[in-house]
């Protein structure tokens, strides 16, 4: 540089590059106990609204007593009786549990043999769609892999009233099963058989991808090698191809253990009265009887059962993953022979038959004058649309503010925690925000009202508690994925548009925004679905005052408004179809 | 356009010392290298020019201005990432007038900065200034990629995707351009191409330019001058060929070359030859460099070596007596691998068209210019 230019800037110099050198300092500090702030924020919310709650639950539960955690901070006389009723702790109620075979004991037992079985059932009877999925050439895949998300998008409990229309006294099936000479009902759909049934037959998609996806990393050399070697093609497939699919198998049969374990929807429509299950149980001990020490030691068994089941998966599901780096993905040989693919495909067909009568049978009550004399409705009317939209309409606004709220709230706490976890590491915060995969939505619903149940955070009974609840309930997908778009975006491509001029707010508005917009918004879409969706937290802790849609459809279950209730749920089907697949082509959207 | 002047710059990471008294004069229009393995504290250097590092101690200057504390989005600092980092959002043509976009926001009054955001969030709400889309034009003219302006950078090469964050970087008219390995993610042939592109806009328009790399020739072929860096110290500073025939230390030596190192004692210093040194195994060498020190370091580089099949070898004194233990033939020369006494040396040879390769065995004369022997 030349002296002029020098002496210039060295005018200049001093009042010119102090400002902005001081400025930025400044800015920087803020920012940075801003963000500080905000990481206290959303660690407090957590520990707030999951760790004390579920801490809460575990001390009623050796306690007996109800347990005022918050209280016996604020109030001198309430810490004094929390401590005293600490100090009668004991394990006695857990240990009557599992002694007598008491009907808790007989809860757990009949929720084991429920979760078995419809872990085995589905595997078995998804093994053959998922092979010709993944290895054959089977006709019409398309149109059963979008026939297999109807029953990821139906709530459980409107399922389950769709099985009572089809599988009911009354129930067209048996309508038709009386016209073929047969006596009374094909099956009691108001048992073990019935809740099992539903579960095999909406869970099932759960399981279907992940051992799609089995089959497919499967090494076709190896299979190629084993008929080299002179093997039938059976005898490979069972000695080679299904051993090497078996960790993706065992995993998925875990995680249908886990999802029919924690599902209340199901029970609670389906389960009669002699039938225990432990969510029911700890439903009733609460909601009936206000019986908090029973209602407790069920969470705590139910939470640990959960989180058993889960870890376990996880377990499994490592190795797997260690597996799939090896292996290439090479190109497979798809099984074409006709009898093969014509026998899966008339299989499958069959297996997703199913749902798409369990809905067409809830859209024909939905638009029915009356139905149960025939195998058919005796007239057909949108009287009950009108109905809903009239007298039910608070229901569905209720629905619309409930989801809105977790949404905003889900959003907010979902990026920080991402960032932190993504951007700065914090692998505290990423285990904490997990913890809600193990939890029932019914133990979480049990915690949050023990816990806020009197001052000084009294939110039991409001519509704060639900938004609350939904998004801790939805927090770790949303989490997920909000946190899989930021890692996508790299560090540098901040970097580049800070050297290329832009200060951090204007490159976070230009470049990092556009680009973590798809991802935040296809999980706040989830997170909407979820609060339509959601059973048993909204049962459980939703006020009259703030009843939401699906609520609406489980009290007209229970006064015998059949009609307006397959109309709200059809409305409910509606929406959540229509919002996941926006939430779908949101994600298919941001690959560049 | 801008020299750049880094004094006594310290980085620690929560008590790991990154960098240790890091000093570089960079002239005004220089290429520059920082050359050194993984972890060495290149990369920590050039982000500390660009202002992405906060040093613990020491100043940096960009021309005369001192800017270890400026902001980093005030430095103007072009910078080309090693993942080229180009905004996958945004096409060819958005991606480099952004620089000229943030111009405009920064220069602009609150109308017109919401007017500009706008317009970079989305192309369809208001227009390019005539004078911007100009000069986006002509830079990517400038790189060839004209035709390519549409397009979004995830549908290009990645020599294209180099070429688009050169225009980007260098569109903003820079005081200094950065590069961290901006040829490590092309494949062989293209990085030797690139090589030669990215040399000729840099000496095109004369930008001072310091370039990031872990590859010595990357480093020794385009660079007027390179800094070798190791355990975040520098350790040496110099043109390419004095890197080369005199470099300061082993690390250095081995790290831009193979080379023969041995250790020795001097025996005799200031003879008319120059420094005589023993090895381990009575052989004596003459060096025409001198010490201080009684124990030495020497380095020999493997074609500074005249090999001669015994018998052939001219009438000279001082020759080691070596035999071949092997022979690899290279394209260009020959390796051929040489013990003497029990020091084994590496000898290149030019390879002559018809010439037999020695086989194994063969008794050889090895002769070293006392030039070539460096004391280190």
């Amino acid at each position: 540089m030349s002296t002029d230019v020098r002496t210039q800037t060295e005018v200049a110099g001093p009042g010119e590059l102090k400002p902005p050198t001081s400025k930025s300092s400044r800015n920087k500090k803020v920012s940075f106990s801003g963000l500080t702030m905000m990481k206290w924020l959303v660690y407090a919310f957590f520990l707030v609204f999951l760790i004390v709650p579920l801490l809460s639950i575990l001390l009623v539960s050796i306690t007996g007593e109800p347990i005022n955690i918050f209280g016996s901070f604020t109030n001198a006389k309430i810490f004094n009786s929390t401590m005293e009723k600490l100090s009668n702790m004991s394990f006695e109620a857990y240990r009557t549990m599992f002694e007598s075979g008491g009907s808790y004991f007989g809860a757990l037992v009949n929720s084991l043999k429920l979760s078995t079985g419809v872990a085995l059932l589905v595997t078995i009877m998804v093994l053959p769609i998922a092979y010709a999925f993944a290895r054959t050439t089977m006709p019409f895949k398309a149109l059963f892999a979008a026939i297999c998300t109807i029953p990821l998008v139906m709530p459980t409990f409107i399922s389950s009233y769709a099985f009572t229309l089809m599988f009911g006294k009354t129930g067209w099936v048996n309508h038709i099963y009386r016209a073929f000479g047969g006596e009374g009902v094909l099956f009691d759909v108001q048992s073990m058989l019935g809740i099992v049934l539903v579960q095999v037959f909406f869970f099932f998609p759960y399981a279907l991808w992940p051992m799609v996806a089995a089959f497919k990393i499967s090494d076709l050399t190896l299979e190629e090698a084993s008929q080299n070697l002179g093997a039938r093609s059976w005898y490979t497939f069972g000695r080679v191809t299904l051993p090497l699919a078996m960790p993706g198998l065992v995993s998925s049969m875990l995680l249908i253990f886990t999802v029919s374990f924690s599902d209340f929807g199901t029970p609670i429509i389906l389960a009669p009265k002699d039938l225990s299950l432990i969510v029911v149980e700890a439903y009733r001990e609460l909601s009936g009887f206000f019986n908090w020490a029973g209602s407790a030691v069920l969470t705590i068994v139910m939470l640990i059962v959960a989180a058993f089941f889960f870890w376990l998966q996880r377990l499994v599901v490592k190795g797997k993953e260690y597996g799939t780096i090896s292996g290439k993905p090479t190109k497979q040989k798809l099984n074409d022979s006709k009898a093969v693919t014509t026998t899966l495909s008339i299989y499958s067909f069959l297996i997703v038959l199913v749902p798409l009568l369990a809905v067409g049978s809830i859209f024909l009550s939905s638009i029915a004058t009356t139905w149960g004399m025939h195998a058919l409705p005796d007239g057909y009317t949108l009287k009950h649309y009108a109905l809903i939209f009239s007298s039910s309409s608070k229901n569905i606004i209720n629905s619309m503010i409930l989801a809105i709220g977790s949404l905003v709230l889900s959003v907010v706490i979902a990026i920080f925690v991402s960032y932190f976890v993504v951007r700065r590491n914090s692998g505290a915060l990423d285990f904490i925000s997990s913890i809600p995969l193990i939890v029932p939505g019914i133990a979480l619903g049990i915690a949050l009202i023990q816990t806020f149940n009197t001052a000084p955070i009294q939110l039991t009974g409001t519509a704060t508690i639900l938004i609350i609840a939904y998004t801790i309930r939805r927090m770790p997908y949303m989490i997920r994925s909000t946190m899989s778009s930021m890692m996508a975006i790299r560090k540098d491509i901040e970097e580049a548009a800070i050297s290329l001029g832009a200060s951090q707010l204007v490159a976070a508005i230009t470049v990092i925004g556009p680009l973590l917009l798809p991802g935040i918004a296809a999980g706040g879409i989830l997170v909407f679905v979820t609060v339509i969706k959601e059973a048993s937290i909204s049962i459980l802790l939703a006020p009259s005052d703030w009843a939401p849609m699906s609520l609406a459809v489980f009290q007209n279950l229970l006064r015998g408004e059949y009609y307006t209730a397959s109309a709200m749920a059809i409305l409910i089907i509606f929406i959540v179809v229509v919002l996941q697949y926006l939430a779908k082509k949101l994600t298919k959207d941001q690959l560049y | 356009m801008g020299s750049v002047l880094v004094k006594n710059l310290h980085k620690q990471f929560s008590g790991v010392t990154a960098l240790e008294d890091v000093n570089l004069e960079i002239r005004e229009g220089e290429f520059f290298a920082l050359l050194g393995p993984s972890g060495c504290g290149k990369t920590t250097t050039m982000r500390c020019i660009a202002g992405f590092e906060t040093p613990t101690s020491g100043n940096i200057y960009i021309g005369d201005r001192e800017v270890s504390k400026v902001p980093a989005n005030q430095r103007n600092c072009g910078m080309v990432f090693q993942s080229y980092a180009l905004f996958p959002h945004l096409t060819v043509a958005e991606n480099v007038a952004y620089s000229l976009n943030i111009r405009r926001y920064e220069q602009g009054g609150i109308g017109s900065k919401l007017g500009v955001l706008a317009h970079m969030l989305n192309r369809r709400l208001g227009k390019m200034p005539k004078d911007v889309e100009q000069k986006v034009r002509d830079s990517l003219d400038f790189v060839e990629l004209g035709h390519l302006a549409d397009r979004l950078p995830g549908q290009l090469s990645g020599g294209q995707q180099q070429r688009v964050a050169l225009a980007r970087a260098l569109i903003m008219e820079p005081a200094v351009l950065l590069m961290d390995e901006p040829l490590s993610n092309l494949d062989k042939k293209l990085r030797n191409s690139m090589r030669v592109t990215i040399r000729q806009i840099q000496q095109k328009i004369g930008i001072t330019t310091i370039f990031v790399t872990h590859d010595q020739e990357e480093a020794m072929s385009m660079a007027d001058r390179v800094a070798v860096m190791e355990g975040g110290k520098l350790v040496q500073v110099d043109t390419p060929t004095n890197l080369y025939s005199r470099p300061v230390s082993r690390f250095v030596a081995d790290f831009v070359g193979s080379s023969n190192i041995y250790k020795g004692f001097v025996k005799n210093q200031g003879t008319e030859k120059g420094t005589l040194i023993q090895l381990s195994d009575q052989q004596l060498l003459y060096s025409a460099f001198d010490t201080t020190k009684s124990e030495v370091e020497i380095i020999i580089r493997p074609e500074s070596i005249q090999l001669y099949e015994a018998g052939k070898e001219p009438e000279e004194t001082g020759l080691l007596d070596g035999t071949i233990t092997m022979s690899t033939y290279m394209g260009p020369s020959i390796r051929y691998d040489v013990q003497v006494g029990n020091l084994a040396f590496e000898v290149d040879k030019t390879y002559e068209g018809g010439m037999p390769l020695l086989s194994p065995g063969t008794s050889v004369k090895l002769a070293i210019e006392p030039e070539r022997v460096v004391i280190l």
